[in-house]
């Protein structure tokens, strides 16, 4: 393909079957060139020892070159091996698994192991035919500026990082100064060897520094009013003194942190009943005034002091998560009390203390100074005798701990993933967004399906969706989906926390310090690079006009007919990163810069008018054509496995190359992700004569590990309509399934598959075949 | 002498704490006791003692002054030391255990003489002065003495048919009992330990 022709499907592909790793002892390579030939007419095929050697790809490039091919089949290895080498001046290339999928996961020379390699050729070759080398979207214009939301360490560490990497950066602070809540502590824990004593919380140094760079525009007593636009190309107004500005940014880095729990709702431990019972934060802010630590109530000196630990933490009724920083909190508290004094007593009373690694340290030096620990849980806090009871698990009896001069309940973090000062906007919307995206069994209200209907599931009760903290959104995105930054369970901003942890579900926005999760200070800085560098990325892939994590690089972007289209708005509600927009007559309009390209859009079309150049509902549907059926008498049953990319399709290239065996009545095609699964695939199927069909994708739910977020609950959810299918076609329900797969599942998966392979061999064959 | 109790006579004591930290001789490393239990676990008397070192510990954090002051657990330590030798945060068990034992009779928390620990020590020490050896036969003896003529005589038939054993297989010698060759430098040598002490 040159630089200025229009990009067409490969007319006249080539098929190159390789006998390497194994593949020409298991196969006949030249009966399945030779399929290729008779059956789609290719001109050009040829077998080759090795199609990665120098020499293979050197014959295929020469082809290429000359113009007699325009379209390249590697019937060889996965497609997840050798891509780079694979590699022709962007002309298709499409593989199909002849080694890990065949010879290293069938028995050699048999009649299904030829049947099977027949149909990975014929599928590959259909897939070629149907691709278009897909473009970029059209570079736009960009900014190359970040925008910082939040002034404390993590957003100025954000800023600072931003800058260092060239990047222009406008620090927004709702308050009238800098530093956030580290201008209120009184020190910080150690963050540097040997760990053990408490330092200096550094932040004013931070300040002067931020306030010194002419590369950070510092914006005090702002707020944001509303956000619109895609990643590159952002356009954000602010707000400060009521005069609105706007600013166009090309990514945002979301810092506000977070906000201590309500404590007047700890009333079962005395909060409110003494002023002599303070919070965390408050003792915090008594010991940064310096000085004696006396007491509110009288002045007294404070010489027994006791620390309850998960004060509404961990706690089924108040925060049901660890806030991981109050146990290393309470020791700096205790250590500094205990160390300006030494005839004080500071007991802290634990159930677990949490003090992960080199906090391990600084718990060390608290014990050596004397600091008190108390392991059970606090019972009772009497706020008259200034009693805290406990069940100490050590001793198994209840100890009072009676005459304390001070009390001290260690609250934990609510994400600032809503703003408390803003008022909730379009309050039923605004909930429904947070809610909906973060119950991962809640029916999406819209044409086609039936919330709470007959068929549809019940979503199961899931108490912590009341968690959602209070407040407006911080951004006010103009988007479809609505204003909020999506959340899931607790109300900490939703990412893909093992994969992908600052990446938001609104792609070009980063998350980064304690609104993502609780954390400390070091860990916000850390975060806040981290945050940075994926910001840049994403003004970078903007420019470029290429996705983002997962599909890093991928040119395609869907694309919507829009005279089929209509406007049932099913892409618009399901897309998990909330690209999709409507116009005022209900069409949708695509921002590609916002897209991830999972396909979710594709799966959700009812019409399977969004298609992808190099991946749509009509490529699929002709995959899984090609394959041949063999009739009913034969006992030959036909699987037909959508496999996820992302780590189901992996786990069997796994299993392959572990030597497992799997059934080789199994036909497998990789998807982008079981979100772009459509159901015309699956009638497709079961029309074309095929027995059984497995769905095989990550995990969803509330700790989900799907790659697209949402993808695999949305492809649950479509695909309990499917038995009203299989009802009009008098099928059985069992023939359709979905797995759940991980990526470390190797050993589980041809287990699956054997498993799902014996019950479709008990069950009929299809009555559909021949037809 | 040892600084009193913060708060005597009281049954819960936030002070106390602190006080065993600041008092006892090695009270200060006790504090790095991670209630792991391998001293308990280790300990070959621990099933006579009414709290095993780690609950005792626990217990001195909890503040159960009146508990820990009247517990057995110090004078029925051994001095194995294999608590100290196994303790993973090196916390000295046998000194605080000794020292707590000392402080509970200094206190008034125990009678000097009202431990049976204390009887068998005073034969003990009797012997060794004596002879610088301990004979088996005399130290039992005076131990079951201690106690008056009718516990002796329960006590000493008790164990009859053990010492004959003994005699019979070569165990135990009858006739006079065993010295060293130096008593009087061994002598010197305790008087001045005693001085040593109690300089404190």
């Amino acid at each position: 393909m040159t630089e200025t022709a229009t990009p067409t499907k490969p007319k006249k592909p080539g098929v190159y079957v390789c006998k390497g790793c194994g593949i020409g002892e298991a196969v006949d390579a030249d009966a399945l060139a030779n399929v290729a030939k008779s059956e789609f007419r290719i001109q050009t095929t040829a077998t080759q020892d090795a199609c990665c050697s120098d020499e293979g790809v050197a014959a295929i490039k020469a082809d290429v070159d000359a113009g007699t091919v325009d379209g390249v089949v590697v019937a060889a290895c996965s497609h997840r091996v050798m891509a780079d080498r694979f590699r022709f001046n962007g002309t298709p290339v499409v593989r199909a698994n002849l080694r890990e999928h065949v010879a290293w996961s069938q028995p050699p020379g048999e009649e299904d192991t030829e049947m099977l390699a027949a149909d990975q050729v014929r599928m590959a070759i259909t897939q070629v035919q149907l691709t278009l080398p897909p473009l970029p979207s059209q570079v736009q214009e960009y900014s190359r500026t970040l925008l910082v939301l939040g002034g404390g360490i993590t957003g100025m560490t954000a800023a600072r990082e931003a800058v260092k990497a060239g990047h222009p950066v406008i620090l927004v602070e709702k308050t009238d100064q800098l530093g956030g809540w580290a201008n209120k502590w009184a020190g910080r824990m150690p963050y540097r060897p040997p760990y053990r004593d408490v330092q200096d919380s550094g932040i004013a140094k931070l300040v002067e520094a931020v306030k010194a760079d002419k590369d950070i525009d510092v914006k005090l007593d702002t707020r944001v009013v509303k956000t619109a636009g895609q990643p590159g190309a952002f356009t954000v107004t602010l707000s400060h003194g009521g005069q609105e500005s706007v600013v166009n940014v090309g990514a945002v880095v979301v810092a506000t942190g977070f906000r201590p729990y309500d404590a007047t709702k700890l009333g079962h431990l005395g909060y409110g009943a003494s002023p002599d019972i303070v919070t965390g934060v408050e003792l915090e802010a008594m010991l940064k005034a310096g000085g004696e630590l006396k007491r509110k109530s009288d002045g007294k000196p404070v010489k027994h002091i006791a620390f309850v630990q998960c004060a509404g933490s961990r706690d089924p009724d108040h925060l049901p998560y660890c806030s991981s920083v109050c146990c290393g909190v309470s020791i700096k508290q205790a250590l500094q009390i205990t160390k300006a004094d030494a005839k004080a007593s500071a007991y802290i009373v634990y159930e677990e203390l949490r003090t992960p690694g080199t906090a391990e340290e600084f718990y060390r030096q608290a014990q050596e100074a004397g600091v008190i620990f108390m392991k059970g849980k606090a019972t009772k806090v009497d706020a008259g005798a200034m009693q805290v009871s406990y069940t100490d698990e050590l001793l198994g009896t209840e100890v009072p701990l009676a005459g304390l001069d001070m009390i001290v309940l260690a609250t934990g973090m609510v994400p600032n993933s809503t703003d408390p000062d803003v008022p909730v906007v379009e309050p039923e919307k605004s909930e429904a967004q947070l809610k909906g995206d973060i119950n991962p069994f809640s029916a999406i209200p819209v044409a086609g399906y039936k919330p709470g209907g007959a068929e549809g599931p019940t979503p199961p009760a899931m108490p912590h969706l009341d968690r959602i903290p209070e407040g407006g959104p911080i951004l006010n995105l103009q988007y479809r989906q609505g204003p909020h930054i999506p959340v899931l369970a607790d109300g900490f901003s939703d990412s893909h926390y093992i994969c992908f942890p600052y990446e938001t579900r609104r792609t070009g926005i980063y998350t980064a310090g304690p609104v993502r999760r609780p954390m400390d200070m070091a860990e916000s800085a850390e975060d806040a690079a981290g945050a940075v560098m994926k910001a840049i990325q994403a003004i970078q892939g903007s420019k470029m006009g290429v996705s983002l994590h997962p599909r890093v690089g991928d040119l395609s972007f869907p694309k919507v007919g829009h005279e089929k289209c209509t406007k049932c708005r099913r892409c618009t509600v399901e897309c998990p990163f909330g690209a999709i927009d409507e116009d005022e007559t209900g069409r949708p309009i695509i921002n590609p810069a916002r897209c991830r390209r999972c396909g979710t859009c594709m799966g959700a079309c009812p019409v399977q008018t969004i298609t992808f150049d190099n991946y749509n509902p009509q490529m699929v549907n002709a995959m899984i054509e090609a394959n041949e059926i063999p009739d009913e008498f034969s006992e030959k049953p036909r699987i037909l496995v959508l496999a996820c990319e992302n780590d189901a399709y992996p786990a069997l290239d796994m299993a392959g190359i572990n030597r497992e065996k799997w059934s080789p009545y199994v036909r497998t095609i990789p998807v982008r992700c079981l979100g772009s699964v459509t159901l015309q695939w699956v009638s497709t199927a079961l029309q074309k004569g095929y027995d059984g069909i497995m769905l095989m994708g990550c995990k969803s739910g509330d700790d989900y590990q799907c790659h697209f977020v949402k993808g695999s609950a949305i492809a649950k959810e479509r695909m309990s309509k499917v038995g009203e299918t299989l009802k009009s076609l008098a099928l059985e329900k069992e023939r359709v399934t979905m797995a759940e797969v991980s990526i470390a599942d190797s050993h589980r998966v041809p287990k699956v598959l054997n498993e799902f392979a014996e019950l479709i061999g008990g069950l009929d064959p299809n009555p559909m075949k021949g037809f | 002498m040892t600084a009193p109790l913060p708060n005597p006579g009281k049954k819960y004591d936030l002070d106390f704490a602190r006080w065993v930290y600041d008092n006892v001789n090695g009270g200060d490393k006790m504090a790095l006791c991670m209630q792991c239990g391998v001293c308990s676990g280790s300990c070959p008397i621990g099933t006579n003692m009414d709290h095993g070192p780690r609950k005792l510990f626990m217990m001195i954090r909890a503040g159960m002054q009146e508990a820990v002051m009247t517990s057995n657990t110090p004078a029925n330590c051994t001095s194995c030391y294999r608590c100290v030798v196994r303790c993973p945060r090196s916390v000295p068990v046998t000194y605080i255990l000794q020292d707590l034992l000392a402080k509970q009779a200094e206190l008034g928390y125990r009678a000097k003489d009202s431990n049976e620990n204390i009887a068998f020590a005073k034969s003990f020490w009797w012997s060794a002065r004596a002879f610088g050896r301990t004979d088996e036969r005399l130290v039992t003896a005076k131990y079951y003495w201690s106690f008056g003529p009718a516990e002796f005589w329960k006590r000493s038939m008790e164990n009859l048919k053990i010492a004959l054993g003994f005699i019979k297989k070569g165990r135990m010698h009858i006739g006079m009992p065993h010295s060293v060759k130096d008593k009087k430098g061994l002598k010197a040598i305790l008087d001045k330990a005693r001085e040593i002490e109690s300089r404190g």
